[in-house]
Order: C-alpha cells, then sequence, then structure tokens
C-alpha cells in the first residue's frame, strides 16, 4: 500500500517538475519574443518616420527636373539643397529628436537601371568606400522602398552597421520609377552591458557577426551556429541552444529586412541560460524537497490516525480479555461454590442416612425392651423417655435431609389442592393426644373452605412447625390463635401465641439455622424448625414472615398460593 | 526732288517686300489625342515614355535657315495662370525675351529649368511682384518649364534659329507668310523626338501647299 502510495507520489512529482521545467523555458521564450518585439516596434516606428521623411523628399520637383530633363549633372547639386536638413552635419548639429528622424550618413542616387550615379563631390554626400558603394545597387530598381544593411569599418574598433532605405523616385508624368534615392542612417544601437550574464543581441549580414557585447571567445562558437542554421532553408527565424565555453545559452536569430531586395540581415540575440538553468534546478529541488516532506507528513498523519482508530479497538479487545478473565475467575468461583454446596449436600445426606440407621436401631432395641412384661414402672418410665428421644433425634435428622435436599435443588413440590382447614384439625387431634403442661387455649379461626397449592406432607409439616412453636414458646396459661384467611389471591394463614417475646436484636436472625437466641438453651427443638418451615412455605410459592413480638403475643404469618392458581 | 526719292525708295521697299512674298501652307498629320485635356480649351504637356508634346497635340512649322538676328529682341510671354502655363507650347526665337507673369489670385510660382538649352531658376514670386521675372534665350533647343512649388506644371518653349515659325491648330493646319523666296528646308516639330521636315522651293508671290503626313 505505501509503495503504491511513493510510487503515485513520485510519479507525481515527475510530471509536476516536467511541467515546471517547460513552463519556465515557455517564459524564457515569452520574455524574450517580448523584449524582441519591444525593439522591433521601436524600430518600426522609426522606420515609418523615416520613409515618410524620405518621401517627401524623393517628390521634390528639382530631383525629378535633373532626371528627367537630361541634367544629371545638376542632380547631386539640387539635392544637396533639399537634402540638408537630414544630413548629418558638424557645422548644424541638431539633436535627432527634432525631427524624429536620425540624421543621414551619407546618401546616393540609382539610375533607371539601378546603377550606382557617382556624386561628383563624394565629401559632401558622405564618403564611402568602393566596396561599401558597391553594396548599394538595386538591380533593377525596386518599385517600393527597401530597407537594407552596410557594414562598415568591419573588424575594427569603429565598426558599425548602418541602415540603408533605398526610395524609388517615381515620375508623376507616367508612373514610372526613374530612379531611386539611397540614405544610409545610423541604426538604433541598444545600451548593452557586456558581460556573460545578459542577453546579447547583434546583427548578423554578408558573414559577419557585429556584436559588440560579445566577449571574443564566444564568437567563434557563435559564428559556426549560424553559418550552420543559415545553410537551412526556410531560414527567417530560428532559435537553438548553444554552448558557449560550456556554459549552456540559446541563440535566437530573426530576419530584419524580410522581403527586401537587399541581401538578407538577421538580429540575433544570445541569451546566457545559466540563470534559467540554475532557477530550474532550485526549483527542481524545491518540489523534490516539498514532496518528500509531503510524504513524511501523510506518512506521520497516517500513522496517527491510525494509531488512534485503533486505540479504542485495542482496548475494546483488552476490556473483552479482562471480562473472559473476570467471568472466568467468578465461573470457577461459582463451581468451587457449585462444589462445596454439593459437598455439604452430600455431606448432609451422608450424615443424615449415616445417623438414621443407629437410631433405627436404637429404637427398635427400646421398643423391644418396652414390649417386656415385667418392667419396673420407673424402668418403663425411663425406657419411654428414650423412646421418645429417638423420635426426636428421627426428627432432627429428617429435618437436616429435608434441608439438604432442599439445598440441593432437589426437592419439587407436585401442587394439589390441600385443605388447610384438615391440616389444622388433624394437628389439633395430635396435638389433644399429648399433655398438655401449659393449660394453653387453642382457637383455630379457619374457614373450612380455603385450598391451598402444595404437597400435603410438606405443607403439614410447615403447619406443625409454627404449632409446636406456638406451642413450646408459650406460657402457662396462654392462648393460641390459628387463623386463615383469603386476601388478593392469596391465603394468608396466621399463628399467634402468647409467651416471651423475641428480643429485637434477634427478630432478623431467627430464620437462621441452629439459631435459638436466648430462650433457645430452656426449650426443646433443635434450632431448624423455623428456618426449615420458611424455605418449604418458599418452595410452595409463598413467604414465612414475623409480623410481630412484643409484649406478651408472638404472630407469624404464612403466605400461601391458593390452590387452581399455578405458583 | 526729295518727293521723288522718297517715292523711289518706297517702291523699291515695297518691291523688295513684294519680291519676299513667299507662303506656305499646310497640313501636318497629327498623332491621335490621347486623352482629354484636364479642362476643356487647354493645352498641356505630357510625357509618353520620355517624349515631350502637348495634349491634344499641336505642331510647330518653322522655316530652318539662317537668318539674321533681329535687331532689337521681341518679347514673349508664357503666363502661370490656374497652376498651368499659357501657352503650353511657345516657339520664340533665339535672342527673344520671354516674361513669366504669375497671373495667380494669390498663389506664389516659380520658374525654372534645368534643360541643356537653358538653365535657370528665376526664383518664387507672387502675382503683384514687379518686375515680371523674365528670361533670355539664347540657345535653340526644347526648353521644359518647370514650378518647383507646382510639381505637376509642364511648359515648352522651342528656341529657333528662325524668326518664321506658326504653330498649327488643333487639326494641324498652317499657314505661313512672309516667307523670303529660296530652297530651305521647312521643318514641322510634332514633338519632342519628332521633327518632320520636307524640303522647299519657295517662289515670292506664290503659295506652297506642304503637307507633313505621319511616317507610314
Amino acid at each position: 500500500m505505501m509503495l503504491v502510495v511513493a510510487g503515485l507520489t513520485a510519479t507525481g512529482l515527475y510530471l509536476a517538475q516536467r511541467n515546471a521545467a517547460a513552463t519556465l523555458e515557455r517564459d524564457l521564450q515569452r520574455n524574450f519574443q517580448s523584449d524582441l518585439t519591444a525593439l522591433h516596434s521601436v524600430e518600426e516606428l522609426r522606420y515609418a518616420a523615416l520613409t515618410e521623411r524620405c518621401r517627401a523628399l524623393v517628390a521634390k520637383p528639382r530631383l525629378h527636373a535633373a532626371l528627367e530633363d537630361n541634367a544629371l549633372d545638376l542632380l547631386y547639386p539640387s539635392a544637396k539643397d533639399e537634402l540638408r536638413d537630414i544630413m548629418q552635419d558638424e557645422t548644424n548639429p541638431q539633436p535627432e529628436e527634432i525631427s524624429g528622424v536620425p540624421h543621414a550618413r551619407f546618401y546616393r542616387f540609382l539610375d533607371r537601371t539601378g546603377a550606382l550615379l557617382p556624386p561628383p563631390n563624394p565629401a559632401e554626400v558622405g564618403p564611402l568606400r568602393a566596396d561599401e558603394e558597391a553594396q548599394l545597387v538595386l538591380k533593377p530598381l525596386p518599385q517600393t522602398a527597401q530597407i537594407g544593411y552596410l557594414l562598415r569599418g568591419g573588424g575594427t574598433a569603429k565598426e558599425t552597421i548602418d541602415e540603408i532605405i533605398a526610395l524609388p523616385i517615381t515620375s508623376t508624368e507616367n508612373s514610372e520609377v526613374i530612379a531611386a534615392l539611397v540614405i544610409g542612417f545610423k541604426p538604433l544601437e541598444v545600451e548593452q552591458k557586456r558581460g556573460a550574464d545578459e542577453m546579447k543581441s547583434g546583427v548578423w549580414l554578408n558573414d559577419w557577426l557585429h556584436m559588440p557585447a560579445l566577449l571574443e571567445s564566444a564568437r567563434g562558437a557563435v559564428d559556426k551556429e549560424m553559418t550552420r542554421l543559415l545553410a537551412e532553408p526556410n531560414k527567417a527565424e530560428r532559435s537553438s541552444r548553444i554552448d558557449i565555453e560550456g556554459a549552456p545559452h540559446l541563440l535566437f536569430f530573426k530576419r530584419l529586412n524580410p522581403d527586401s531586395a537587399f541581401p538578407a540581415v538577421y538580429e540575433v540575440c544570445v541569451y546566457p541560460l545559466k540563470m534559467a538553468i540554475a532557477r530550474q534546478q532550485r526549483l527542481r529541488w524545491q518540489i523534490l524537497g516539498a514532496g518528500a516532506a509531503l510524504l513524511l507528513v501523510g506518512f506521520a498523519a497516517s500513522h496517527l490516525i491510525a494509531k488512534r482508530l485503533s486505540a479504542p479497538v485495542a482496548k475494546l479487545a483488552i476490556d473483552s480479555e479482562e471480562n473472559r478473565v473476570r467471568r472466568k475467575r467468578v465461573e470457577a468461583k461459582l463451581a468451587s461454590t457449585h462444589e462445596e454446596l454439593q459437598r455439604s449436600t452430600r455431606f448432609s445426606a451422608d450424615a443424615s442416612h449415616q445417623l438414621k440407621t443407629p437410631v433405627t436401631v436404637l429404637r427398635a432395641g427400646i421398643e423391644e425392651l418396652l414390649r417386656r412384661e415385667n418392667l419396673e414402672p420407673a424402668i418403663y418410665d425411663e425406657l419411654s423417655a428414650l423412646h421418645h428421644q429417638t423420635y426426636r433425634l428421627t426428627g432432627v435428622i429428617d429435618d437436616l435431609l429435608l434441608l439438604s435436599r432442599m439445598d440441593a435443588g432437589h426437592l419439587r413440590i407436585e401442587f394439589s389442592p390441600v385443605d388447610l382447614s384438615q391440616l389444622i384439625e388433624e394437628w389439633l387431634d395430635d396435638l389433644n393426644a399429648l399433655p398438655d403442661p401449659l393449660g394453653l387455649d387453642i382457637k383455630t379461626h379457619v374457614p373450612p373452605s380455603l385450598h391451598i397449592s402444595g404437597e400435603r406432607r410438606y405443607t403439614s409439616l410447615i403447619l406443625q412447625n409454627l404449632l409446636e412453636n406456638a406451642r413450646k414458646y408459650n406460657r402457662s396459661g396462654g392462648r393460641i390463635h390459628v387463623s386463615a384467611r383469603l386476601e388478593n389471591d392469596w391465603i394468608y394463614l396466621t399463628v399467634g401465641n402468647t409467651g416471651r417475646p423475641i428480643p429485637a436484636e434477634m427478630q432478623p436472625h431467627i430464620f437462621e439455622r441452629f439459631s435459638r437466641g436466648a430462650n433457645g438453651e430452656k426449650i426443646a427443638g433443635h434450632g431448624l424448625g423455623l428456618n426449615l418451615a420458611r424455605e418449604l412455605v418458599r418452595l410452595h410459592g409463598g413467604e414465612l414472615t414475623l409480623v410481630s413480638s412484643n409484649e406478651d403475643w408472638t404472630e407469624f404469618e404464612a403466605r400461601f398460593n391458593q390452590a387452581g392458581e399455578r405458583p | 526732288m526729295r518727293g521723288l526719292v522718297f517715292y523711289f525708295c518706297l517702291l523699291s521697299t515695297f518691291s523688295r517686300y513684294a519680291l519676299a512674298q513667299a507662303t506656305v501652307e499646310g497640313r501636318v498629320d497629327l498623332p491621335r489625342t490621347k486623352s482629354a485635356p484636364v479642362m476643356a480649351k487647354r493645352y498641356e504637356i505630357v510625357t509618353t515614355g520620355g517624349v515631350l508634346g502637348t495634349n491634344p497635340p499641336l505642331a510647330v512649322v518653322y522655316l530652318d535657315g539662317s537668318f539674321p538676328k533681329p535687331t532689337s529682341p521681341p518679347t514673349k510671354q508664357v503666363a502661370q495662370k490656374d497652376l498651368a502655363f499659357l501657352p503650353a507650347l511657345l516657339p520664340v526665337q533665339v535672342g527673344t525675351k520671354v516674361e513669366f507673369p504669375n497671373l495667380e489670385k494669390d498663389t506664389y510660382h516659380n520658374i525654372f529649368s534645368y534643360s541643356p538649352a537653358k538653365r535657370f531658376d528665376l526664383g518664387r514670386y507672387r502675382p503683384d511682384e514687379k518686375p515680371v521675372p523674365s528670361q533670355v534665350f539664347d540657345v535653340a533647343g526644347l526648353v521644359t518649364l518647370r514650378c518647383d512649388i507646382h510639381e505637376h506644371m509642364r511648359g515648352l518653349l522651342l528656341v529657333l534659329a528662325t524668326p518664321h515659325f506658326v504653330t498649327t491648330d488643333e487639326s494641324g493646319h498652317f499657314r505661313l507668310t512672309g516667307l523670303p523666296a529660296g530652297h530651305y528646308t521647312l521643318k514641322a516639330w510634332v514633338d519632342s523626338r519628332t521633327t518632320r521636315e520636307q524640303p522647299v522651293d519657295l517662289k515670292s508671290g506664290s503659295t506652297l501647299h506642304v503637307d507633313f503626313p505621319a511616317n507610314p
């Protein structure tokens, strides 16, 4: 993924750099062209002013008279008068800008065939060497004004290039070109700094390069390149790269006098590319640097973002790991608790079972003894008491067994309607069979049609427990009150008794196993009764609560489901 | 007696005069008019291939020979009016003084010529300037008159060695009178390149008919 990104970035950078380089080159060309165009427009204005001025000159009647009326000897003398104000004159120095036209350095006339008409007094008309004069000839005579250039003093310190304009003289009588006036001007010279870093412009004519600002050492390279370029056809305007002393330059030339009858002359410009190339390099480095920085920033940013995005995920993973560990621990604890419970219940069950067997044996033995006929009454009473105790022992063991089974969750009640009043009657019957040392008054108030949903033997156990407690913890001459009522689809069984109340600090703990409080030591029992009763009531789908125990009255209330309703 | 001498002189003069009377008349075949003149009834000088002539064409017929110079040089005039020379073509005898009055309303004029027969330049002058510029022409030949202000103005002055000359009319007819008897050459100047000639034998008191047909 990163490779792809890096590759894309690299491609983008390369394209950008290439684009920038191309733009730079284009800008260079454009600057160059605009410079040239500015220069050319100035020159063109100048040329227009010149031709306008000279056109007036060639229309002068005297020149025409000299040419037409067979008076060529008067041609130059007449011209001297007419052209006086544009000829460069030391005795008449005028700044060039007065007429906008520069001073002429020389002029000559060409006759009908285009041959030069020699002036009678060359000094007056600007002296020229014979070879220079020969370059002015234009055969045949042109019909329109022509621009040309004359190299003078080539190779010397006074090397100049004069601009020549050839103007045809047309007869007003028959519109034939009968002669031409050729005037030479000093061309526009742009101040050029000599040096290696500036654009230099010059002129190329007759295979000679006139470029004063060009260093001598560079001349050879430029000459060679110009010759090579000019040898090709279509050579009006060209640019190419050359190396001058190892430094790259841009060489550009353009024809100065297109469509002219005079020989072709070119403007040559040499532009050093060192700075441009240096700029290009700098640009390239800048782009690369920027790209690298961008990449780095991108990477860093993406890394940071990824980290931030993944942090919650990591956290989630950690948390879930913690949860799992915790759950495992809890599960282990649960398992261990479960095991403990199982063990304890097993223990209870085993213990109960182990206990019951000897008790049975004990009882059987005692009963055997009781069946003997010749027992003394004291021994018989003792034996009866012992027999009774075995029942008590069995009772505890049974309770324990029952409790352990309930703890293990092995006790299941099969629900069916149980007649409450009948259960109470049975208990009352049993109670009457027993001695009543306290002389209790038992009152019942149980409607005959109340049926609770439960299992008969367990329901009777609950009742027995409650009623036994009411009897045991009573006082002498006390009272027991049993009532039941139907309220909101619940059957409430209330068992109340007189006697010492349960102390307030004991009340929350009475349902716990083996808690008998301060009272317990004197009263027979084994401390499981209430716990067992409550567990059984809960199995029935109800609840056993202590309503109140204060002063002389203790009341318990058990809530049962009415028969016909599933708990 | 003085009266008789006077009468006799008169008679001899008269007879001499009567003896010198020869007339030539005829017609010069003029070239067709190339184009209508700029203004009606105006003659202008035109150049065709360097050949100067008038338009409409005119010719000057003159008797060629050697004649004595006039004792008092005659004076002729070539006026400048409406930016043209009037007349456009004027034959004069050698030694004639020609005046060039400026008959414009208020325009300067100039008169100059570069012709080999007479090169002169009388400068620029206003219409009311006095004296009127003039020039004596003492060499025979064709003189092209120009004005250096008005480029297109052209005039022709045909300076002849003979006093006997006449300009033809538009159709080319001419009539020369007062010619001396004898054997001469009659010439017709048609344009600056063409001068036709015919030998004539003049008899006093007779009229000769000479035509100058165009070259076949």
